[in-house]
């Protein structure tokens, strides 16, 4: 017997050596045997993809499209659409002069206010309504 | 995760660990298949509070194992008598390592085949095997130390590591 058989390897040599040992890949009739079909290409599971939303999203989600689909099926009311349009009207341009007169006027019963001089002298006279006529 | 998403991320992990503890292909592909079966029917027994999927699913394969191997106990236990008694005979130093390997008790096996072939965590294995990280360091150190003994003369056999 050699003198190196009674030795130890090291780390490095044993992490060496056991990488020599290589284990069979897995078969794959394993997938099928499990699952029965194939898996389908990433395109095709597209179509199947779910994602898991909470329940109160998924029923306000609903709610929205139900309501636009609705307004979306009603009759649209018709709207009225407003034009503007410049439009040159020709204008008679005419020149309108004013002018005020003032007219003299004397009074009528000959009246005048220049004339009256203020009460020397209140003298209240209370007239009953059984009275009126005296 | 989909168990088909899970099935692809590790199936082959799985079918690998199941292969070098059990150093049977057939026996392999069966395990693995029932390990995912018990994925199938029974998706809610996996808490991702205790662990991840791919611990969980080691843990299930580890115990079809455990169970086969008390099973088969006569028929499948190794035979020291059978291995290699002058492994410098054989050039095949991979069948040299698997018989090494395949000598070693079974808990030092798992341990070392999830550490170093499946890429596990101290911790993870902990988690497969259902023991502490000390236990696991303790049976990965005697492992290593019974291989670094047993696999010495193949220190300098084949083309990759020189030649005799």
């Amino acid at each position: 017997m050699e003198p190196f058989e009674k030795d130890e390897l090291t780390e490095g040599e044993l992490d060496r050596l056991l990488r020599e040992w290589n284990a069979p890949a897995a078969p794959a009739r394993l997938r099928a045997a499990l699952f029965l079909k194939p898996r389908a290409p990433w395109w095709r599971r597209l179509w199947t993809l779910s994602i898991p939303v909470p329940l109160p999203i998924a029923c306000v989600l609903t709610l929205l499209i139900v309501v636009s689909v609705w307004r979306g099926a009603m009759p649209r009311v018709p709207q009225v659409v407003v034009k503007t349009e410049r439009v040159e009207v020709p204008i008679v341009q005419e020149r309108v002069i004013t002018k005020y007169v003032y007219k003299e006027q004397k009074a009528a019963s000959g009246f005048d206010i220049h004339g009256l001089k203020p009460v020397a002298e209140l003298r209240p006279r209370i007239i009953r309504s059984g009275d009126a006529k005296n | 995760m989909k168990i088909e998403d899970a099935f692809d991320t590790y199936h082959q992990a799985v079918f690998d660990f199941v292969c070098r503890v059990t150093h049977r292909a057939d026996l392999a592909e069966d395990l693995t298949q029932e390990c995912f079966l018990a994925l199938v029917r029974a998706p809610d027994r996996f808490n991702p509070e205790r662990g991840s999927l791919k611990t969980y699913l080691f843990a299930i394969a580890r115990n079809l194992v455990l169970k086969n191997y008390r099973d088969q106990r006569e028929s499948t236990e190794p035979n020291e008598s059978d291995l290699a008694t002058d492994p410098r005979s054989s050039l095949e130093i991979s069948s040299a390592v698997e018989n090494a390997i395949r000598a070693l008790p079974h808990l030092q096996q798992e341990a070392l085949v999830l550490f170093q072939y499946e890429g596990l965590a101290l911790e993870e294995i902990a988690q497969v095997v259902g023991t502490d990280v000390g236990t696991v360091k303790s049976r990965l150190h005697r492992a290593r130390e019974r291989l670094r003994r047993e696999l010495a003369p193949f220190r300098n056999v084949g083309g990759v590591h020189g030649t005799v």
